[in-house]
């Protein structure tokens, strides 16, 4: 899910600082909770209407491979074989 | 008489509009006291030399057409490099973003340019705003003004470390658990951290989305003040922009703490707080009662629950928001992957610094299936326990008052290899981020070693206007300047 690669080295290392963070995190287990109420995150809701966007040209400037107006990418499905990780 | 860099952006601006100076000059004496200084901290990632000349004259050319000038006019301001400007780099201090330029510009920045403010350069950070000391950068770690082989703090540790070594007088941070405040305390500047909706995260980009804000560092509270008051406000870009009107916060900002009634928050005093951190604290008590403030004891018991419930919320959003970076569409692309899981898998494995990949996975594992509702659901639950929390001492109190870090700056390399002990630095900054409250960090003396402390102000929601009013009579009664040695320069580097 986190789609990264660890190195053996990297790996030893993040169990055991992860390890210590999330025994730390089990500390909420002492604490009371409380329910949440329906709080609106947006102060507003953004008109459902089309509007200009970001010029395509501009986005592809800052794009790693591109193949006239698409992005390029390797094959979805290939060597590695593992699919959709979801 | 003072250089034009000396200067308060107040009067830089009042003198620019005068004809006193002109926004050239003023560029150039921060330049100036840029070129001497960096080198010795490294807060910038990159110095916008040219484009802060070509809007001075453009400013300049304003003023001698009798064209009306902002409120900010010619008054250099730093922004962290997390922060759009069309057309220079926004990196976030990572590898993966290394030669993305931005696009269009964050609707803060373009108000701080409207008001007349000239951005000088962009800022070193933590790694995506990961981080409390600047050390997280993928690129090098910013050094601490008062002591170079201390941190400036984290993670606007670059726009903090840049206000206190008066290579601006303003710059713009993000706060997403105290990464404004914090090293605005341990560099010896005021930070600002608005109220959740208050300031647009348009061009922001973005880590925890419910917590993020965007505010100023300023090394007086008058500044501070001035640039809120100039990047507050609705946005159509950004829907969790709050529709309320901005109030004038230079307006009643003299108007003292007689009559306020401040929380000190009982939980507080157990949270490891050192011994100078404590005498420190009890003069700042001391200080506001004199000044006839009402201090009133509160308690928030969720406290000493803050961190974790913050590295829960905060990583889950953050791996939601950082999943976009895959090598696709912008930044990093791992060469020689054949399929798209591996160019994925490759290019964030080799784009992300160790913080970074640590809270992906921590927030990964708090959404994951079997473990959402002992971890996410949990925290969530807590969260919602100390927002009751506060509001029950705010029906109480206009203010809660507590140290911004209960700890001075640490030293370079200290704690970095134990992400635990540095998460603790925020302890007592997470929660207004948590409870989408204002805070302001406001310098409180020093500690045993000469480094800076700081008291934190926090407020109702939208009420900026007292915390900023109590913070400047509090800097009024301490006589604060900001006016970092440079301890450990090389013989002759060092600064007057």
């Amino acid at each position: 899910m986190a789609r990264l690669r660890l190195t053996p080295e990297e790996e030893t290392r993040f169990v055991a600082q992860l390890g210590r963070v999330v025994d730390y995190i089990d500390q909420l287990r002492d604490y009371p909770t409380a329910e949440a109420t329906a709080q609106p995150v947006a102060d507003r809701e953004a008109a459902d209407q089309a509007a200009p966007c970001l010029p395509r040209e501009d986005f592809l400037r800052n794009a790693p491979e591109a193949m006239g107006a698409f992005l390029l990418v390797p094959a979805v499905k290939g060597a590695e074989g593992e699919g959709d990780d979801g | 008489m003072a250089e034009l860099w000396e200067l308060p952006a107040e009067a830089i601006a009042a003198a620019v509009r005068g004809g006193e100076a002109t926004a050239v000059e003023v560029v150039e004496s921060c330049l100036g006291r840029l070129r001497r200084v960096d080198p010795l901290i490294g807060a910038y990632l990159v110095v916008l030399e040219d484009e802060a000349r070509r809007r001075a004259t453009a400013i300049d050319a304003d003023r001698r057409a009798g064209r009306a000038l902002g409120p900010l006019a010619g008054v250099p301001v730093a922004l962290k490099d997390n922060l759009c400007l069309t057309g220079s780099q926004v990196t976030c201090a990572s590898r993966i973003l290394e030669g993305y330029v931005a696009p269009y510009t964050a609707t803060a920045v373009e108000r701080l340019i409207a008001a007349g403010a000239i951005p000088i350069g962009k800022t070193n950070l933590d790694e995506f705003a990961m981080g409390s000391s600047c050390e997280n950068s993928a690129f090098f770690p910013t050094r601490n003004p008062w002591d170079l082989a201390m941190v400036p703090g984290g993670s606007s540790g670059g726009s903090a470390a840049a206000v206190a070594a008066g290579t601006a007088p303003l710059a713009l941070g993000s706060d997403t658990g105290g990464s404004i405040r914090q090293p605005a305390a341990l560099s010896g500047v005021v930070g600002v951290k608005p109220s959740y909706g208050r300031v647009s995260r348009y061009g922001l980009v973005a880590f925890a989305s419910s917590l993020d804000q965007i505010g100023p560092l300023a090394r007086n509270v008058r500044d501070a003040a001035l640039l809120l008051g100039a990047i507050a406000g609705p946005d159509p870009h950004d829907a969790t922009a709050a529709e309320r009107p901005v109030d004038d916060y230079l307006a009643g900002i003299e108007g003292g703490v007689r009559g306020l009634r401040i929380g000190t928050v009982r939980e507080v005093d157990t949270e490891g707080l050192a011994a100078d951190v404590r005498r420190n604290w009890r003069g700042v008590c001391d200080t506001l009662s004199r000044l006839g403030a009402e201090l009133v004891e509160v308690s928030v018991p969720a406290l000493p629950a803050a961190i974790a419930i913050y590295y829960v919320v905060a990583n889950s959003e953050a791996s939601a928001n950082l999943a976009r970076f895959d090598g696709v569409r912008y930044g990093k692309r791992a060469a020689g992957q054949k399929d798209l899981l591996g160019l994925y898998l490759g290019s964030r494995s080799a784009g992300f610094g160790a913080e970074v990949k640590r809270r992906i996975m921590l927030g990964t594992f708090a959404l994951s299936s079997g473990y959402y509702e002992a971890y996410y659901g949990r925290a969530r639950g807590v969260l919602e326990a100390m927002r009751r929390q506060l509001a029950d001492a705010f029906s109480r109190v206009d203010l809660l008052a507590t140290p911004t870090s209960p700890t001075g700056a640490f030293a370079l390399g200290e704690k970095v290899d134990d992400p635990l002990t540095m998460y603790l630095s925020d302890i007592f900054t997470v929660p207004a981020n948590l409870a989408g409250l204002p805070g302001v960090a406001v310098p409180s003396g020093l500690d045993d070693r000469g480094l800076p402390l700081s008291l934190q102000l926090l407020a109702r929601p939208f009420d900026e206007s007292t915390a900023l009013r109590a913070a400047r009579a509090f800097e009024a009664a301490t006589a604060w300047q900001a006016k970092p040695s440079f301890r450990g320069a090389p013989a002759g580097a060092a600064p007057d």
